[in-house]
């Protein structure tokens, strides 16, 4: 479903991203982990072609991610989601919808269950200035769920949020496992990642430290955290 | 219905780029002021002038003022074309709009044009329906329809283009304001070259001219041939209003000029766009 070919992606002298490749295959929960700035975002920058690897290949669905194709099936939620403020949810979830290319009763009905789905019933004509960050969070996730994707590419989603919205991002979360989505996560918050993902890559200095799964990185008496201190840390 | 193909996203964002800019105050508060303004004037179409003792024919004083009023509007409506395109991306970038849109099946250039022709479309719109008021105003005076003057004010639509793309493209790579300064400062740098060609094609000039001009075609010269000709394509439409049958009286070299840089500038849009990073 993703794959990386020996990407690099290169700021000037610094490689934000060193020389990765991985996959990930349809289906999985995937998490991809690093400290700040150790290139997470770049990568998902890449898959989505938002900025373009100095070196190696990116597909999606099979398709390069150069070609906007690759994105059919794809929902995409960015760290620090943000909303036009003077759009409702509702509008925005539309809009959503009519550049998913769906006629408007199809982006109606969609609207409608995404609504139910992310627990906005009631709010979702308000204008999304009054919201709140969760809010807004869960809107964006909605924003990602619009046409039924194949793949979710979530960067940070529970950034900024209090440890309820967390639990609820969580559980919605968990409830998409259950129809065959593969998500790939970008998150610092490990042991929701423990919670939710199969797999996990971590990533270091924009060098692939390691990939496996979970069950088989986290060891007797360890957490998830353990395993990513010590790779971080050497 | 249901539109399919390339098309279908660029008119989709025009749509959310008008809906956008309409909606806003600011936006609102200047087309009633504009059209309030041009309602103001209309008593400048009354036709009692005296000159030297003698009254001036209404006719003339009709079609003078709504040449004026003609080059006001499309001048205005040029700025106002600027100020609206100069935050498009960046609104976009701050709002998340441009990563939504792209994380979607939707080419970078599908969206730059849905952006420009959203923008174009609404900046078109305005300067129509200022001319529109002045057509219907002129049309009642004189007693007589000027089909000609809703041509112009089409032909003027070439200057916006320009004027939109010139901004999105510069926008890009200055801060916004700047994109808007150079624009306005290009296009007052027009009008001035203008005013100076004209005065050396008078009698005056080319007697000047004769006595100190270097032989051959000079750097000056051709500057002035390539510099986007705003003022040059709205004397160009101008001249439709009040010539006998559809005939321009203007060289049509200006609008020409427009059009070849609507097409260069646009094609270095396109390219710099899409080797921009997304945020």
């Amino acid at each position: 479903m993703i794959e990386l070919n020996a990407v690099t992606k290169r700021y000037g002298s610094l490689a934000a991203v060193d020389n990765v490749s991985f996959s990930v295959g349809a289906g999985e929960y995937f998490a991809l982990l690093g400290p700040n700035g150790a290139g997470k975002t770049t990568i998902v920058k890449m898959l989505l072609d938002f900025t373009r690897p100095s070196s190696g290949s990116l597909s999606l669905n099979g398709t390069s991610s150069t070609n906007a194709a690759s994105r059919a099936l794809v929902g995409y939620l960015p760290e620090n989601h943000r909303m036009p403020p003077h759009l409702s949810g509702w509008q925005y979830l539309q809009r959503c919808a009519e550049l998913a290319d769906m006629s408007r009763p199809e982006a109606r009905e969609q609207c409608e269950r995404i609504v139910k789905l992310i627990g906005m019933e009631g709010r979702e004509h308000s204008k999304s200035n009054t919201y709140s960050k969760g809010m807004i969070q869960r809107f964006g996730l909605g924003a990602a769920l619009i046409g039924g994707p194949k793949l979710l590419i979530l960067d940070e989603p529970t950034s900024g949020l209090d440890p309820i919205g967390i639990r609820e991002i969580r559980q919605l979360l968990e409830s998409l496992k259950n129809q065959g989505m593969t998500i790939f996560l970008n998150s610092h918050l490990l042991s929701e990642v423990e919670k939710i993902c199969d797999n996990a890559a971590i990533i270091h200095q924009g060098k692939l430290m390691v990939k496996d799964k979970i069950s088989s990185l986290v060891k007797d008496g360890d957490t998830l955290e353990d395993v990513f201190v010590r790779f971080v840390k050497g | 219905m249901k539109m399919t193909g390339s098309f279908s996203p660029i008119i989709k964002i025009a749509k959310y780029t008008l809906s956008d800019e309409v909606r806003q105050k600011s936006f609102i508060v200047m087309f009633v002021i504009c059209a309030l303004f041009i309602l103001m004037v209309r008593g400048c179409y009354r036709g009692d002038y005296m000159v030297n003792g003698q009254e001036v024919e209404a006719a003339k004083v009709v079609m003078m003022v709504s040449k004026i009023t003609f080059h006001v509007i499309a001048a205005g409506v040029m700025f106002l074309a600027a100020l609206l395109s100069m935050r498009v991306f960046r609104r976009d970038r701050d709002e998340g709009t441009q990563s939504c849109i792209l994380s979607k099946p939707i080419n970078r250039w599908q969206y730059v044009a849905g952006r420009i022709l959203g923008l174009w479309i609404l900046s078109v719109a305005f300067m129509f329906v200022l001319h529109g008021i002045v057509f219907i105003i002129t049309s009642v005076k004189l007693n007589a329809v000027m089909p000609e003057y809703l041509f112009a004010s089409l032909l003027c639509s070439f200057n916006l283009l320009f004027v939109v793309i010139a901004v999105l493209l510069f926008s890009l790579m200055m801060p916004d304001i700047a994109a808007l300064l150079l624009i306005i400062g290009a296009g007052i740098t027009g009008l001035v070259a203008d005013g100076i060609f004209a005065m050396s094609r008078s009698p005056m000039g080319q007697a000047v001219m004769q006595t100190h001009a270097p032989s051959g075609m000079t750097l000056w010269q051709v500057v002035y041939f390539l510099w986007p000709k705003l003022s040059g394509t709205q004397s160009f439409a101008a001249s439709f209003i009040g010539a006998d049958g559809m005939g321009a009286t203007a060289p049509v070299y200006p609008l020409m000029n427009i059009i070849i840089y609507c097409l260069v500038l646009g094609a270095l849009l396109f390219w710099y766009f899409n080797k921009e990073d997304i945020t």
